[in-house]
């Protein structure tokens, strides 16, 4: 026992300072990886975006200095694999990018609600859920998707739903602007698609729904809430951290399914050219990042708002 | 009293009819979105049931299009003779999934663990950039990662030893070294879970450890661990989907390896049409078989493809679910 004492003060690290070392040991391999995998490509894209890349005789890579000459390429003489300019194929996949997040994260947070209810079939309806998880796979897509026959390609994908009753129905029998029946007419004809990209969010919110506390729900129907009530009073500010978590993962699942990535590939592998390839990563990386600040910053105005109005 | 005795009674079976009504019309409402949504995310999966059975020639003749004229198994033979083989490249590719699984499991619980529970020094900056390359997209670090793994080299160190760079592309060890640093599919994500799990679990089990003589390790390896099942159950059968059908990472640093994904990705690319179609026709005795045979071929072969993924979603899905309220997704 004594022994064993003297040995600790031989040492004399104290025990906070010993599992701090710990603690930095087991993120040392996480570090390593950081820099080798993510801080060394992302300094090395950087600089080729302002290089000419070249491949010289002995193997090796020749760098020549052109300044801002690749980004005004690519945005002036380059095209895209299906001819359009990059203004436009940014603008479209932002737009698209925009509109589609909300409406899946809403989406996947009314298929958690759904399957959060207990009802008999839960565990099998839990698993078709989530099983797009597996089918959002890129190969499964790829594979599944029908290749040829024009008509048989289009109605095996999307366009499937009859959406004109739809249409005819919103026009006749409701108010709402032209824009606005022609924006819901979309969202359902694209449901195939929509539903497809919810599987993971669908897992987080259900996550999220279950630590609710249940004794909430119970007070709330005690003091005489009715659903609606408890959605908008419980069940949705308790579920606001997740839902942040959900949008960014949206976003940025979107953008990594999104046209621009191919480019990338299709530069670098296809035409060779890595300056401008370089100089497309980094305008995609730095159009992620401030679409992400501007989505905190909204997201930041409508908390403020919603506290605000209590 | 008695008299008001007749009309409680009838306002009491007035509520229960009003309740039924309730049940019914809720009941109905509920079941009818929860079904409708369930085929509207089965429907791609339904779809191809009658056209995989089909007979090869049929395909594509306008008259056929939910039940088959003559059932036929053909697509899956051909999808076995040209893909699966006797199985083993699905065996190999399990297993390579299941190892990168486990090699994720590991190093995103050391690394979430240090993160939620231990107060190193810079631990914020390093959660900030583990947020940081959750929220970049790999594909804008592709080019130059994968020309730094053409010619591999640590601060010239490695060219000092050996003489020359190494080339890492199309090596085994490549993507089992990615996933041991951390930086395989999606482990940013996986850090973060695990990282939000430690930080709910209760102080209290590891100080009893350290008081019973635990060091830092062991308290790990026997309570930390144990207690993050529902973490590592979420999170491996995440990595075990997403590794099981990459294409990302294997198609760009090993493509020569036997993954499933990338074979079937390559056996059916649109180059490869109409050769599929001469095999299929020559093997069958069908040589009416028209393009729409290689769809039915390509998506015979996909429903083989997801049939281990099926089997272990059926059995996982019970202990995702159960487990997933202490699993740490939830801030």
């Amino acid at each position: 026992m004594q022994g064993a004492a003297e040995k600790v003060r031989k040492t004399r690290i104290p025990y906070r300072t010993m599992k701090k070392i710990h603690g930095l040991v087991f993120v040392l391999p996480w570090l390593i990886g950081f820099v080798l995998f993510f801080l060394t490509p992302l300094a090395n894209t950087i600089k080729y975006s302002f290089h000419k890349v070249g491949v010289a005789d002995a193997g090796g890579m020749v760098l020549d200095f052109v300044g801002l000459q690749n980004y005004k390429d690519l945005f002036n003489v380059e095209v895209s694999s299906q001819s359009q300019t990059f203004l436009r194929v940014f603008s479209d996949e932002n737009m698209n990018i925009f509109i589609n997040t909300p409406v899946i994260v809403i989406f996947s947070l009314f298929c958690a609600i759904l399957i959060n209810v207990k009802f008999k079939g839960q565990g099998l309806a839990r698993v078709v859920f989530f099983l797009p998880i597996v089918l959002g796979l890129k190969v499964v897509v790829d594979l599944i998707m029908v290749t040829t026959g024009g008509d048989v390609a289009d109605a095996s994908v999307s366009s499937n739903f009859d959406n004109e009753f739809l249409i005819d129905f919103l026009r006749e029998y409701t108010f709402l602007p032209r824009d606005v029946t022609f924006f819901i007419s979309d969202l359902a004809a694209n449901i195939f698609m929509l539903l497809s990209q919810t599987g993971v969010q669908t897992l987080i919110f259900l996550a999220g729904l279950q630590s609710i506390n249940p004794s909430l729900y119970e007070v709330a129907k005690i003091e005489g809430a009715n659903s609606y009530e408890i959605f908008w009073k419980i069940t949705l500010p308790l579920v606001g951290n997740i839902s942040l978590f959900a949008l960014i993962y949206t976003f940025v699942d979107m953008f990594l399914k999104s046209s621009i990535s191919t480019e990338i590939y299709y530069f670098a592998f296809n035409k060779n050219n890595i300056g401008v390839g370089s100089a497309l990563s980094v305008v995609y990386l730095v159009n992620v990042l401030i679409d992400l600040l501007l989505l905190l910053f909204i997201m930041n105005r409508v908390v403020k708002l919603s506290h605000a109005a209590k | 009293m008695l008299q008001s005795e007749p009309r409680t009674r009838k306002e009491i079976t007035a509520y229960r009819v009003k309740e039924t009504f309730r049940k019914i019309v809720f009941g109905y409402l509920f079941y009818s979105l929860v079904i409708g949504l369930g085929f509207a995310i089965l429907y791609p999966l339904i779809k191809l049931i009658p056209f995989v059975f089909n007979n090869l020639e049929d395909l594509g003749n306008p008259d056929v299009i939910w039940v088959p004229i003559e059932l036929s198994v053909d697509s899956f033979r051909a999808a076995f003779r040209l893909v699966f083989g006797n199985g083993v490249p699905m065996l190999q590719s399990v297993a390579y999934a299941a190892i990168i699984a486990l090699i994720q499991i590991f190093m995103c619980a050391i690394a979430g663990y240090s993160l939620g529970r231990i107060n190193f020094w810079g631990r914020n900056l390093v959660m900030f950039l583990v947020i940081v390359t959750f929220v970049v997209p790999p594909q804008s670090l592709l080019i130059s990662q994968y020309l730094s793994f053409k010619r591999f080299d640590i601060l010239g160190l490695v060219s000092a030893i050996n003489g020359s760079t190494i080339d890492l592309i199309n090596q085994p060890y490549t993507l089992y070294a990615i996933a041991l640093l951390g930086f395989g599919v999606k482990q940013s994500m996986f850090v973060f879970i695990f990282r939000q799990f430690f930080k709910g679990l209760p102080k209290e089990l590891e100080e009893a450890a350290y008081i019973d003589g635990c060091g830092f390790y062991r308290t790990f390896f026997k309570i930390g661990l144990p207690n993050a099942l529902p973490a590592i159950m979420t999170v491996g059968i995440l990595a075990f989907v997403w590794n099981y059908g990459d294409t990302y990472y294997t198609g760009y640093f090993h493509p020569d390896g036997p993954y499933l994904s990338i074979k079937l990705a390559t056996t059916f690319a649109p180059a490869n049409v109409n050769n599929i179609l001469y095999a299929v026709r020559t093997w069958y005795d069908a040589p009416g078989a028209t393009t729409f045979a290689f769809d039915a071929v390509k998506q015979a072969a996909a429903l083989i493809f997801l049939l281990p993924l099926l089997i272990i979603y059926f059995f996982a899905q019970k202990r995702i679910v159960e487990n997933l309220e202490q699993s740490g997704i939830v801030g």
